[in-house]
């Protein structure tokens, strides 16, 4: 028997702007040990199905139709019921681990809750099974841990944690919802061999939620695509993903980024060897190409950020060389913690290095005062990771992108100023009539459009990048960096693009600088440098990174886990 | 007196959620309903106080012993004082000095509390923590005191009541509006501003201003609750206006030794008009707050 | 960060608190007719004796100087000496403080203990019809002026309903004035009441956020029922805003003390001050100011300590 049946399983939210549909008519059923992908984008309600199979729906939603855990119907039934289904036949790991957990209990008090919600145990019996647990999820030093504070734990530490409430009391069934999104690559890729293990261990069933193509490639048996609300096709993980049969999946493995690899069992580096490349250099390799001007635009040397004072200071960055010429794109690799978005503000003149030295365009901006320094900015275009808050609410999209208008060419005429704004916003594909709207009426992928259009009204020969399309759907990442690719081809400006994504990166920077905590590990033209690392801590970024085919993928986990072992034997 | 709008940057700094749109704000606020009948409730009360008069027009400036302390009748609605003058009256005439003096107090704590706050806020380092601590010690003399040693001294104006008032309420708004000004600064697109060459000036007029106007509006508003509420204290400690002028509070402590002997028209009356224009100030605030999502009380 | 390290820098602040509140009440002691000489030497000072004071007390020299030597004096005890009552002032706040201390402390308990459950009540039943009544009656309690509410609570509870005495117990020690204690119900229960009005609606609002918060939804998750996600999540998590509004409540508790003890006639610092303003008595005046703000202070310094012993991200720093 399925351990999860849904049938017609549909949920709508009544909001302050009428009713929402969020799932319409879905049907799925996972079955014990196997593992079940729910993937799709954002609004195709995945996350709401999962709720809804836990009865953790918000009070604003209604459910209809069927869904059936181990034989008992959720949909409509009583709390009471359901409290006993909750952690433990059926149990839940969340997407942010930061807020996950009760700030002021300890972990291993709030593991011994779920243990003592379903059985009569007592306290002491509670608090050694939470230990065990801490132990089964890879917690060192798992009897110390469990008297911390989950803000002493780091983010995968904390999802450990979560897991470990979940799988307390063995459940049958376990919801993923998006478990490894919030987390750090290599993070992400021990959680899902954590999650695998423990599934393969115990037989249960797994209903995994993600957008992540790669770690549906990585983890799952079956996969059911959702797009607005409805299962659009649903089949076994190698059919789905190598040979999709609906359009939208189509599309959507399109539009994923894949990290190309290098084909297994290549060793030697094919291209020149930086000398003296090993773990925590800051070897300096700058390959030639046609393109670059004999200046960098922006020079950063041995540059070095501390916040805070003394004992307790946060060094952000140590002595960290980077140099992006014209017309080249830089990109800018790391986890959390790098340094990579501290060098990206240090660039642009937000964050002054503690030591070292920052020139734009050729000037040194320690010493640039007054009116030069707000010349050499007027170079620089800036597009940050946040839709939401990279434009003022309260200022309608013309406003927005003429502001470096304003602050630089004060003496347009209002007509110039026009056409500039529609030859803009030509330029990232939005519509002239979009010149006048709020930034609220506009989706994601249009306000990063129109972020970066701004950037662009001054003919910038920088465009600074933040991870600007991390918070985007993977459809609409797509065109935005397709604009941005045929922008700087068409105006030639260097662009300095941070990011965590590195099959992102791999397409569109020529150079690469890969960073950890605040030093610089390797960098090189792309190409050699990702698909032939030098050094241990890149090769095991790119090992950690899913991709979206299951067979490669098989492939690759079972080098990377021999890998892991060849170290620690 | 209960200076109830006091927030500290407590875990969870107050934010606005950037841009309630105006039509969905003010249906919020139509929703809800203590707050539309606070609403309502001020604008009737600021018409009885400034229009009453006309329809019912008493003499508050010349005494009339012959008429002193007579319970309510036909001919004098709610009695009349030791001196003779029509109760009712007198809460229309009183009510005109309360209701503008609390405004007022109210604009002038907000309006100085916003620049002390924004300031502070927006230049951080030592400049901020000279200045909280400033802050702090005027939080920590508690206003009543103040406004008693003030009142051992001299004896001031509806001007001078404005201004002292005003003075010891500005702390308040302050410490809203500096937290309000550490979250939006390091908003994206103000570091998109600075970034590319912006100056202090444009970031602070063109991006902070507009976005906190929502946080200042609803500290305003319970500013204002609060003046009105003080200027009710005011009489009682001894720095009110002068007579013949009246306000509630005057008529509150005026008539509290008639209290005991029965003469509740003389400070029932008062005690009423004051608990609901303050009530109503702070159910308005509070839906105003709501409609703006301004979090931090 | 370890508890000795936080508790050191929050003292210092404090004490820079303090300081600044010194130079106000220097301020207000220069901006007062007749200046420092008189409280010294008395009303009824001749215009020569005041010169001559002030030369020999260096009055006339720059102000600076002078702050620095009222610091000193502040700093061993010396307040001056009252005008009316021709004791130390530090003697005579001495002996009130504490009264003022008890009724104060007494009412903050009891508006706490009766506002932390109501305050988590109307959040969990949001909207409901008690809810509502609740919501109105605070908002009525913290509208309206004590001395009224006082005054109200002395005509139902003492002459219409002769229940509880109208003045409070008189007498100069704690003892005395604990033997009637029926004398104390309504001056504490009009401080308590505006308390309570304040603080449920603190409670109510950060109960119904933390119950937006994810972690909520992780112990609902794991089977928790709802009573049991309130008592061992919410309310400690709740629990934290609400008292560090508790320090910035003390000035307004202690002004609340004023007026109750003015009205009541209790024997505390209230009173002494009341009396000192209708006399022009500066140097208690002053006195009482300055003691009072450094009251409230530590006050806020404890409270401060109490939250980041509920709160252990506080002195990490990281709250």
């Amino acid at each position: 028997m399925s351990i999860l049946t849904t049938t017609d399983l549909g949920v709508a939210f009544s909001t302050e702007s009428g009713t929402v549909d969020a799932v319409r008519g879905v049907s799925l059923h996972v079955e014990p040990g196997e593992t079940l992908a729910l993937v799709g984008e954002s609004g195709s309600g995945k996350s709401t199905v999962a709720l809804a199979a836990m009865g953790l729906l918000s009070g604003n939603a209604t459910a209809r139709g069927s869904a059936v855990v181990d034989g008992h119907e959720v949909v409509g039934a009583p709390e009471t019921a359901l409290r006993r289904l909750r952690g433990s036949t059926v149990s839940m790991v969340f997407q942010e681990p930061a807020t996950a957990l009760d700030p002021l209990t300890r972990v291993g008090a709030q593991i011994a809750e779920v243990i003592r919600n379903h059985g009569d145990v007592s306290a002491s019996g509670a608090a050694a099974r939470a230990v065990d647990l801490l132990d089964r999820v890879g917690i060192p030093s798992p009897a110390a841990r469990a008297k911390a504070f989950p803000f002493q734990l780091s983010g995968g530490q904390r999802q450990r944690v979560v897991i470990a409430m979940a799988i307390a009391n063995s459940p049958k069934l376990l919801i993923a919802d998006e478990p490894t999104t919030a987390l750090d690559v290599t993070v992400q890729a021990e959680i899902l061999e954590l999650l695998r293990r423990l599934a393969a261990d115990t037989g249960t069933g797994v209903l995994l939620v993600t957008h992540n193509m790669g770690v549906v490639a990585d983890f799952a048996d079956r996969v059911a695509v959702m797009l607005q609300g409805e299962i659009v096709e649903t089949g076994g993980v190698e059919d789905v993903l190598l040979r999709p049969q609906h359009d939208y999946t189509k599309r959507l493995l399109a539009a994923v980024p894949r990290l190309a690899v290098a084909p297994a069992g290549v060793g030697a580096p094919a291209g020149p060897v930086p000398p003296g490349a090993s773990v925590g250099s800051v070897a300096s390799v700058v390959v030639p190409d046609g393109r670059h001007g004999a200046a960098p635009v922006v020079d950063l040397r041995d540059v070095s950020v501390a916040f805070g004072r003394g004992a307790r200071a946060v060094h952000a960055l140590q002595g960290i060389d980077i140099a992006v010429h014209a017309g080249e794109t830089v990109g800018l690799v790391g986890e959390s913690g790098s340094g990579k978005s501290t060098a990206a503000r240090v660039a642009l003149g937000l964050v002054k290095p503690t030591s070292g030295s920052v020139h734009l365009f050729g000037s040194d901006l320690r010493t640039a005062r007054g009116r030069d320094r707000r010349a050499l900015r007027s170079g620089i275009g800036v597009v940050l990771q946040d839709p939401v808050a990279s434009l003022d609410a309260r200022m309608s999209v013309a406003e927005c992108i003429a502001e470096p208008l304003a602050v630089h060419r004060r003496g347009l005429s209002s007509a110039d100023r026009r056409k500039r704004i529609d030859e803009v916003l030509d330029a990232v594909r939005l519509p002239r009539t979009l010149a006048s709207r709020a930034p609220r009426e506009l989706s994601g992928g249009q306000r990063q459009r129109v972020s970066l259009a701004r950037a662009l009204v001054l003919s910038p020969r920088l465009l600074v990048a933040d991870e600007p399309t991390s918070a985007l759907d993977v459809s609409v990442q797509e065109t935005v960096l397709e604009v941005l690719r045929e922008l700087q081809d068409d105006l030639g400006f260097a662009c300095l693009f941070v990011s965590h994504d590195l099959a992102v990166v791999q397409q569109f920077a020529e150079r690469v600088v890969v960073m950890r905590q605040g030093v610089i590990e390797e960098q090189g033209t792309t190409d050699t440098t990702l698909l032939h690392p030098t050094t241990d801590y890149t090769r095991r970024l790119l090992a950690a990174v899913p991709v979206p085919d299951p067979v490669l993928q098989r492939q690759r986990r079972a080098e990377r886990l021999a890998t892991l072992a060849a170290v620690d034997a | 007196m209960s200076a109830v709008q006091i927030a500290p940057e407590a875990p969870g700094t107050p934010v606005v959620v950037a841009s309630t749109g105006w039509r969905l704000a003010v249906r919020r606020f139509r929703h809800n309903t203590l707050a539309v009948i606070g609403l309502v409730v001020i604008v009737v009360i600021v018409l009885f106080c400034f229009v009453g008069p006309f329809l019912y027009p008493t003499d508050q400036t010349h005494t009339q012993l012959s008429q002193a302390n007579l319970g309510p009748s036909a001919a004098h609605w709610l009695g009349t004082d030791a001196v003779g003058h029509d109760v009712l009256g007198r809460l229309m005439y009183g009510g005109k000095v309360s209701l503008m003096v609390g405004i007022a107090a109210g604009i002038l704590a907000t309006v100085v509390g916003t620049l002390w706050g924004s300031v502070a806020g927006y230049v951080g380092g030592w400049v901020d923590a000279v200045m909280m601590r400033v802050v702090d010690a005027g939080i920590a003399i508690p206003a009543l005191f103040i406004l008693l040693v003030i009142s051992a001294i001299t004896t001031p104006g509806v001007g001078g009541l404005i201004v002292i008032l005003g003075f010891v309420s500005w702390l308040v708004p302050s410490r809203l509006i500096r937290a309000e000004t550490l979250t939006l600064k390091n908003r994206d697109y103000v570091l998109t501003l600075r970034a590319i060459g912006g100056s202090h000036a444009r970031a602070i007029g063109k991006h902070l201003l507009p976005n906190s106007v929502s946080t200042i509006v609803v500290a305003a508003t319970f500013q204002v609750a609060d003046a009105i509420l003080l200027v009710a204290y005011v009489s009682y400690l001894g720095l009110g206006v002068q007579a013949p002028a009246t306000d509630w509070g005057g008529m509150l402590s005026a008539g509290l030794t008639a209290a005991y002997s029965g003469r509740w028209w003389l400070i029932v009356p008062p005690g009423l008009a004051v608990i609901l224009v303050v009530c109503a100030f702070n159910a308005v605030g509070d839906g105003l707050r709501d409609a703006f999502d301004v979090r931090g009380r | 960060m370890t508890t000795a390290l936080y508790l050191l820098r929050r003292v210092l602040q404090a004490l820079a608190v303090v300081l600044i509140v010194t130079i106000v009440v220097f301020c207000l002691l220069h901006a007062l007719p007749g200046g420092p000489a008189r409280g010294v030497l008395g009303v009824s000072a001749t215009p020569a004796q005041i010169t001559a004071f002030n030369q020999a007390q260096g009055l006339d020299q720059a102000l600076p100087v002078q702050y620095l030597r009222f610091l000193g004096r502040l700093l061993t005890g010396d307040l001056g000496t009252s005008y009316t009552l021709n004791e130390p002032v530090a003697q005579l706040i001495a002996e009130r403080l504490p009264k003022t201390l008890v009724l104060t402390g007494i009412s903050a308990v009891l508006g706490l203990v009766i506002a932390i459950p109501v305050g988590m009540w109307q959040a969990a039943r949001r909207n409901g019809a008690v809810d509502y009544a609740a919501t109105a009656l605070a908002f009525v309690f913290y509208s309206t002026p004590a001395f009224f509410l006082g005054l109200v609570l002395i005509i139902v509870f003492s002459q219409q309903l002769p229940w509880l005495p109208s003045q409070a117990p008189s007498g100069n020690t704690l003892a005395e004035v604990f033997q009637d204690p029926a004398g104390l119900v309504l001056p504490v229960v009009t401080g308590a009441l505006a308390m309570i009005a304040v603080f449920s609606r603190y409670m109510r609002a950060s109960t119904l956020e933390n119950l937006q918060e994810d972690y909520v939804r992780t112990a609902r998750a794991g089977g928790a029922s709802t009573a049991t996600i309130l008592r061992r999540h919410v309310f400690r998590n709740s629990l934290t805003p609400v008292v560090a509004m508790l320090g910035y409540y003390l000035p307004v508790l202690f002004g609340g003390a004023l007026v109750t003890e003015q009205l009541f006639n209790y024997p505390g610092m209230g009173l002494l001050f009341w009396n000192a303003a209708q006399t022009s008595d500066y140097p208690t005046l002053l006195g009482c100011v300055l003691v009072i703000s450094i009251a409230t202070v530590v006050g806020t310094l404890l409270a401060d300590v109490a939250q980041s012993l509920i709160d252990p991200r506080v002195k990490a720093g990281r709250a």
